[in-house]
């Protein structure tokens, strides 16, 4: 029993994709263009100084692609209503989110909408 | 002695009177608090949406994630007037910033915003004060300024020590706070990636514009980077109940993840 949770577990871990690194610059995103996906979520890393998202994105051709995209830091997605627990390993999400410029498999979050339709925006109510 | 106190007592509550109208007159407002900066969300951010129990409608999907700075834009309307000598550098920076290459983002490094770019407050300030000294504090990267206002002037070997921060000076005039800032490391920006010498020197006036608004105008000057002084407001809003705590930044948290 238990070797045979070791070597299913070697053998997730042997299947599973490396995640691409965050890249902590928004002059490595093209910030001005938004693309979209739906996933389910590996990882929520709620770390200065940004956040990241694992995400598990069907290729459409019966694999994945796992993507890892950015936040901007728990402060300020604290003050626009986010939490360490908003997103969780597990959940389908949708994020809108800008690119890389080198065309690696990562990118900008610019909004993240959950399952039940709740709206997680990257920025806090804007000071007038 | 009841004698001595009924001719005194008139006379000390005059005095005291006297002496509390003219501290009213001299006592610096208090600029203590928690602020956010006044910003525009630029184009295509899409507003978060309404607050629970606002009606619910259809959200427009965002155009953007976050502010075009990569130097793709150009110069900006109010960028600083730079000499030849520090445009070819501003060059040199966009070039590396439009590749999409973080060489020149300290943020992005954790190093710390410098002055004046730290005054933009991008993540909200906590300014601290007292008689001889205010304090202010980023959220974004966790920077920290002191201005000293005992009267103290930075020595040859503060000059000698340039730091992000600088060293600031300052002096209440009326209800404003007039600061001088000198001893600046010239691995900062002034804004955006505009670079600067280690003479840059930077001089604000801080009061309130109104109650709970406050404004920092800024000129920096510097004879090595700058054909002409460059001017700023910064505005921020004082922050009440609910949104009056800063969160910890410590950037490097997440370092072991970047790339």
């Amino acid at each position: 029993m238990r070797t045979s949770v070791l070597l299913t577990t070697i053998a997730a871990a042997l299947f599973m994709a490396t995640p691409a690194l965050p890249h902590h610059s928004n002059v490595a995103f093209e910030v001005n263009k938004i693309i979209t996906l739906t996933g389910e979520v590996t990882e929520f890393r709620w770390v200065n100084p940004h956040t990241w998202v694992g995400l598990n994105v069907d290729d459409g051709k019966g694999g994945k692609v796992l993507w890892s995209i950015e936040g901007r830091a728990p402060g300020v997605l604290l003050r626009a209503g986010w939490s360490r627990t908003s997103i969780k390993s597990g959940d389908t999400i949708t994020i809108d989110f800008s690119p890389a410029k080198d065309g690696s498999k990562t990118g900008l979050i610019a909004r993240v909408t959950k399952a039940d339709g709740t709206i997680l925006a990257n920025a806090p109510p804007a000071e007038q | 002695m009841t004698t001595t106190t009924m001719t005194t007592k008139p006379f000390a509550g005059f005095l005291f009177l006297g002496l509390a109208l003219s501290l009213s007159a001299q006592t610096p407002p208090d600029l203590t608090g928690v602020y956010y900066a006044i910003m525009r969300l630029p184009p295509g951010v899409v507003p978060p949406a309404p607050s629970a129990g606002a009606p619910a409608g259809p959200q427009p999907k965002p155009r953007a994630s976050a502010p075009l700075a990569d130097g793709s834009q150009g110069r900006g309307p109010n960028a600083a007037s730079l000499t030849p000598e520090y445009m070819a550098k501003w060059e040199v920076i966009r070039k590396s910033r439009m590749a999409g290459s973080a060489e020149y983002d300290n943020s992005a490094k954790c190093l710390p915003p410098g002055m004046p770019s730290m005054m933009v407050m991008f993540y909200g300030m906590e300014v601290m004060q007292n008689k001889d000294k205010i304090t202010m504090f980023s959220e974004l990267n966790d920077a920290l300024r002191r201005v000293y206002l005992d009267g103290r002037k930075p020595s040859q070997k503060v000059l000698d020590d340039p730091t992000y921060a600088g060293y600031s000076t300052g002096h209440w005039e009326g209800d404003t706070l007039i600061v001088d800032t000198v001893a600046l490391h010239p691995d900062s920006y002034i804004e955006g990636f505009s670079p600067h010498s280690d003479q840059m020197r930077v001089q604000e006036r801080i009061r309130f514009r109104e109650p709970g608004l406050l404004e920092d105008r800024v000129t920096v000057t510097d004879p090595k980077a700058l054909t002409k002084p460059w001017e700023t407001v910064y505005s921020y809003r004082k922050a009440g109940p609910g949104r009056d705590e800063l969160r910890e930044f410590a950037c490097p948290e997440g370092l072991t993840d970047a790339k």
